[in-house]
Parts: C-alpha cells; structure tokens; sequence
C-alpha cells in the first residue's frame, strides 16, 4: 500500500483517499469478526437450517435446542467449573511466583543474577512440546497423572510473567523500599504491599493473559487427563461433540459448543482490553 | 524470593528438557519409569532420518513444519503491519474498534477456531465456497485435499494471530518520533519514500521479535491437526507437534519421541540463529 497520506499532521488526505482507507478498516473488521459471528448464528439454527447447501446464514426461527442438547451431552457445569479451577489456580500462582521473581531481580544484587535471568528468559521460547514426554512421565510418577493438580502444579511459574514483573518493578522507585525496610518492614509485607500495589496495571494484564492462556490451553490438559472425563475442562469436553461434527446435521450442535467455550475469556477481554494493549506497549515486548 | 518461581521452573521446564535431551539417546516407553531407559546411542536418530515408516512421517513433519511456518509469518508480518499502520498512523474514526475486533480473535480457544473453520470450510454447505462462487470461483476442497489442507490450516492460524502481531507493530509504531517524519517531509520525501526509509527501518527490531514468536508459535500448532484433520489427507497436515505427541506418548515411544523433540530443538535454535545473524548482516539505514 502506498503511505502517501499515512501522516502525523492531520488534514493532508484527500477525502478519495480518506474513504478509501475507511473501506479497508471495514473490510478487515467484518473479515476478522465473520468466524465468530458465523458461529453464533449457526448454533442457534434448527438440524435442517443446518444441512442446507447452499447455507443459510441467518436462521429464520433462532432456537436455543442446540445449547440444551449440548447440555445433555457433555456436563457443561462441570467443565466450566474445572475450566475456572485450573485457570484460577493456575493464574493466581503465577501472579504470585511472578511477583516474587520479579521482585528480586530487579531489586536484589547477587552472584549469577544476570545468567540465572537469562536462563529463565530462554524458557519462554521453548515450544512446549520439547519437554512434553518426561513432563508427562514426571508428573506421572508423582502419582499425579488424570487429577487436577497435575494439570495445574507444573504451570504456576512462568518466564513472562518474571519477565514483566521485573520490567515494571524496575520503575517503582528505591527509596520506597528504603523507607518501609527503615520503618522495620518484612521482605514479603513490602512486596505485597508497597510493590504489587504500585505494578497493579501490569498485574491485571498479566492475570488477563494467564486466565485466558490456561482457560484456552489444550496440549497438556488433553496429555494428563488421559481420558478422565470427570476433570476435563471445557476446551476438552468439546471434542467430545467431535463425533457430531462429520454430519452437518449437528453444525448447531459444534456451533453451540464452540460458542460457550469462547465466551468466558472473550467477555473477560471485552472488559479489561485497555489493560493488555497497555501492558504489550509499555513491557518492552517489542525488542526494543 | 526467587525459590517458588525459579524452583518450578526448574521442576518442571529445565530438568524435562535435560531429561528430553538424555532420553533421546535411550530406548524408553513412555509408560516405564525413567530408570528402565536403555541407551542405545544414536539409533533414533538414525530411524527418524531413515527410510522407515517412522522416519517418512517424521521428515514429512518437519517440512509441513517449516512450510506452514513460513506461510505463516509470510502472511502475519505484511498483514499485521498495514493494520497496525492503518490503526495507528492513518487518524481514522473508530481506529480503536478495529484494534478490538482484532485482538478478540487472539483470545477464542483454538479448538473453537478449528471447529468454527472446519464448518466454514466445508465444500457444499459451508460460506467460503459460496462466497467464491459469488466472485466467480469455483469450489475449493480446503481441508479435503493434501495440496490445500495445510494452507487451509495456515489461514486459520492466520486469522487468529494476527490482532496481537498488530498489537505488537502498533507497540513499534509508537516509538518512532513523529518529527522523522516531519523532517522528511520537508526534504521532499512522500508516500513510499517514507515507509522505505524510516517506517519499515525503524521497525527492523519489532519485526525480528515478531517473526521469532511467530515461528515458536507456529512449532506450537496442535488443535486443529489433531481434531480436524489428523495429518491427513495423505500426511499433508502431519506437523511436529500433533507427531511427536502420537509417538512419544500415545504409542510410548518415549525415547524416539524425545530424538524428534531434540531434532525440532536444533533447528529451531540454528534458524532463529541464522534468522539474527541475517539481521545483523544487512546495512542499518
């Protein structure tokens, strides 16, 4: 595209040019939107709405069968609940181990500091995939294999999260510290509430990303659980409807599915969005 | 302080990866404790890069890989640049909408991605192919058919990826200093001229980031492989993470598994290598 009239100064398009680019934005809103909207209609058409070629986009009479047949065949509740457990759990360890680590290596001088940090940056580029097997075996023989723990125990520290932590507890200021650690404060009580009060724009951000990465995370959960459908969370629970999927008679069935998977993180986006576009910004993220 | 944090990582992300590289070098099922591993030296390697049936599906793995990598990034860093130009430098009313919608698809599970786009993809009752045929395109048979089911597969990753790739140019944008452009300005230069010389250059640094994460993420693509397609049709979507999980766990071959594992790691490290020696190479403008 050419960037002739991409300017800082206002007022230098042309009003062709303007609408033009206008056009576009549109055009890559309604692209990146029509999946999801697609989705949602699908799951409320009837079996026969469902089959038609060509498709019919919008269903004559909505209907809400599909969520309740859903409901009859995966235990929704349950998954939901073992969803919010494992993202929970998961998320609230790593604000904590984050803020710990985080707090040290930006504020602590020791032997080895710089290579240790570096050590653990290097774990945020590893695909998970590379430790998978005796991941998997180790947790096993913790005797930890099919529960929820085991989804959970080997996710509450991670490096980005050190990683942000430090970037944004570097900015809190050391007399701060100096002036608590004189007033005879512990360690953990400065930490938690001088230093976590004053990063809580990056804590949001970062329990935003945790939430929705552990809520959405697929690879290990499937690899632990090993078919104890008791603790699935939803994510998993939906590929139970796989089955329904070769026949478009079910479309609304997967549709409806897909649809109450997506919701908890996308509305937990929709509220708090400003805090992670903030944080990408503002974390250094960028190689800069 | 440090104990929680690191002590975990270590547990459960350094010693796995010392256990990944030794049991490369072993015969070990998965289902045994690690003390039944024998070593066997180099053998797995040299079945995943023989003739065997193991060693076509591993090497056809890791070029579905590769290209379904490169799609990727080919796709994300040109697309996620003119949005984020778009939403940041070209003052358009409702700019931040965009960003929104963008992003949102960030945050959708990619098993609903896949189950979403496997019905979008469907040949006779799925809108792709109609809205092909309101341009005049025939039917395409998207995930049905070895030559296009990993493409189908990359727009989907495509998709969903590339609001916070824009997130992450926008983040670049911002740290180039309005005057550059007005001084420029003022030495003539227009349109192009300006995106050649200081957009593009002083993004050099966001997009290397970007197209690293890009690669580690595309390594990462399981969801829609292991429930849509199943590698196939005929191995064309067979991609190193939904194989290495087939062999290493669901068959137990926890050693031959980890020698795929250690080979991915190699050449994720040598590309990504020669990725920033490249970048170094070339003349800053």
């Amino acid at each position: 595209m050419s960037a002739r009239d991409i300017t800082i100064a206002p007022g230098a398009a042309s009003p062709a040019w303007k609408a033009l680019l206008y056009l576009l934005m549109i055009g890559i809103a309604v692209a990146s939107a029509f999946p999801l909207a697609w989705m949602v209609l699908s799951s409320l058409k009837t079996p026969a709405e469902a089959m038609q070629t060509p498709p019919v986009w919008i269903p004559a009479t909505p209907s809400l069968d599909a969520y309740s047949k859903v409901a009859e065949l995966i235990n929704v509740g349950r998954s939901f609940a073992n969803s919010a457990l494992i993202a929970g759990v998961t998320t609230f360890g790593i604000l904590v181990t984050s803020l710990m680590a985080g707090y040290a290596f930006s504020k602590y001088r020791f032997r080895g500091r710089d290579a240790l940090f570096a050590i653990t940056i290097a774990t945020m580029f590893l695909p998970p995939i590379v430790t998978l097997i005796p991941l998997y075996r180790l947790v096993g023989s913790l005797g930890l294999n099919a529960s929820l723990v085991g989804v959970i125990l080997p996710n509450l520290a991670n490096a980005f999260g050190i990683f942000l932590m430090r970037q944004f507890i570097a900015g809190v200021p050391d007399e701060l510290l100096e002036a608590a650690r004189l007033d005879g404060a512990s360690e953990m009580r400065i930490l938690f509430q001088i230093v976590a009060p004053a990063v809580a724009p990056a804590l949001a951000a970062l329990a935003l990303f945790a939430f929705v990465y552990h809520w959405n995370s697929y690879l290990w959960p499937l690899t632990v659980l090993q078919g104890n459908s008791d603790n699935y969370p939803i994510v998993i629970s939906l590929s139970r409807l796989l089955s329904y999927n070769r026949s478009a008679v079910n479309t609304n069935l997967v549709m409806a599915g897909a649809t109450l998977a997506v919701l908890p993180p996308l509305i937990l986006f929709v509220f708090l969005q400003r805090f992670f576009v903030r944080t990408i910004t503002a974390s250094g993220m960028t190689g800069q | 302080m440090l104990a929680p944090g690191i002590g975990l990582i270590a547990v459960f992300i350094l010693v796995p990866m010392a256990l990944t590289v030794a049991l490369a070098f072993t015969k070990w099922s998965s289902q045994t404790p690690f003390s039944t591993a024998t070593f066997i030296g180099l053998d797995n390697f040299a079945e995943i890069f023989g003739s065997s049936s193991v060693g076509r599906d591993f090497k056809g793995a890791l070029i579905n890989t590769a290209l379904y990598a490169l799609l990727s990034i080919a796709l994300i860093l040109p697309l996620s640049i003119l949005f984020g130009m778009l939403i940041h430098q070209a003052q358009l009313r409702g700019a931040n909408i965009l960003r929104t919608i963008l992003f949102a698809t960030y945050m959708v599970p990619m098993i609903a991605v896949a189950l979403v786009f496997s019905k979008l993809y469907s040949p006779s009752e799925g809108p792709f192919n109609q809205m092909l045929g309101w341009v005049g395109i025939g039917p395409q048979p998207w995930l049905s058919s070895p030559d296009t089911a990993l493409v189908s597969v990359v727009l989907l990753n495509v998709w969903q990826q590339v609001g916070y790739f824009t997130i992450l140019i926008i983040a670049g944008l911002t740290q180039i200093p309005p005057s550059l452009y007005d001084a420029a300005r003022i030495d003539g230069a227009r349109g192009l001229n300006l995106f050649g010389f200081i957009t593009l250059p002083l993004l050099r640094r966001t997009l290397l980031f970007s197209a690293v994460i890009a690669l580690i993420n595309a390594v990462q693509v399981f969801e829609p492989v292991a429930l849509i397609t199943q590698g196939g049709p005929v191995g064309s979507t067979n991609v190193m993470t939904y194989y290495i999980r087939r062999v290493g766990i669901e068959r137990a071959q926890g050693g031959l598994g980890s020698a795929m594992s250690v080979t991915l790691l190699l050449a994720l490290v040598v590309t990504v290598t020669a990725v920033f020696a490249l970048a170094r190479r070339e003349p800053q403008r």
